[in-house]
């Protein structure tokens, strides 16, 4: 399933926090003219290194879909960050 | 054996195909088959990889790290493994062999990857120290 929201929150070292909310589907549509070009730069460097492009294609396609469930924490001092994948 | 794989290998005994066509047909076929298909087993399956540290420095302070990786994006990462191309992978032999780390990637197939992953169920990795606890488990 392709991630659906992407939730990051920090504190810096003095104390304050911050929260950022990134919707995935909204923001994948907004850059989805930059994808394309992203799309064809890969084909072409699959066929410069002899890879099957839409394998390869799948393959990331595979990983981004299995993303959710991610979540990275991390926290020393004053200073933590969040990063969690839904 | 299913029919596919017994298909690819006849092909590669009548000479019709090269090994290198047969390997990239196996993984092709590995691929498409359900991974979860295995024998359903008397616990739930984990479906996290988990790796908590907590350390207390005395210049930095406590650290604490709390990663979950789905074991499906490792699994995917592995499958992506496959693509890397001949040449890099004789490139980090040689940085390998270097360091003195005689590994030949090349060796490494994706069927051993993904016993390697599913290996991962069982594992436990506890180190404990006076200052820092690392923990490594799935869930």
């Amino acid at each position: 399933m392709m991630p659906q929201l992407v939730t990051a929150r920090w504190r810096r070292r003095d104390g304050r926090r911050r929260r950022l909310f990134l919707p995935v589907v909204p923001i994948v549509l907004l850059l989805s003219p930059l994808l394309v070009f992203t799309v064809i730069g890969g084909i072409v460097a699959c066929l410069m290194y002899g890879l099957p492009p839409l394998r390869t294609l799948a393959g990331v396609g595979r990983l981004f879909g299995a993303l959710p469930g991610a979540r990275f924490e991390f926290e020393q001092g004053r200073t933590a960050v969040f990063v969690s994948v839904r | 054996m299913n029919e596919q794989r017994r298909q690819i290998l006849q092909m590669l005994a009548e000479g019709k195909i090269t090994a290198d066509e047969a390997e990239r047909l196996l993984t092709a076929v590995e691929t498409v088959e359900e991974p979860d298909a295995a024998p359903a087993r008397g616990k739930a399956r984990p479906k996290y990889l988990r790796l908590i540290v907590d350390a207390n420095d005395e210049h930095s302070g406590e650290t604490k790290v709390n990663i979950r990786v789905p074991l499906k994006l490792l699994r995917a990462g592995m499958r992506l493994a496959v693509f890397v191309p001949p040449q890099a992978l004789e490139r980090a032999n040689q940085e390998l062999v270097k360091q003195g780390v005689p590994i030949d990637l090349t060796e490494i197939k994706p069927n051993q990857l993904e016993d390697l992953v599913d290996a991962l169920d069982d594992l436990t990795l506890d180190v404990d120290q006076t200052d820092t606890k690392v923990r490594i488990y799935c869930e």
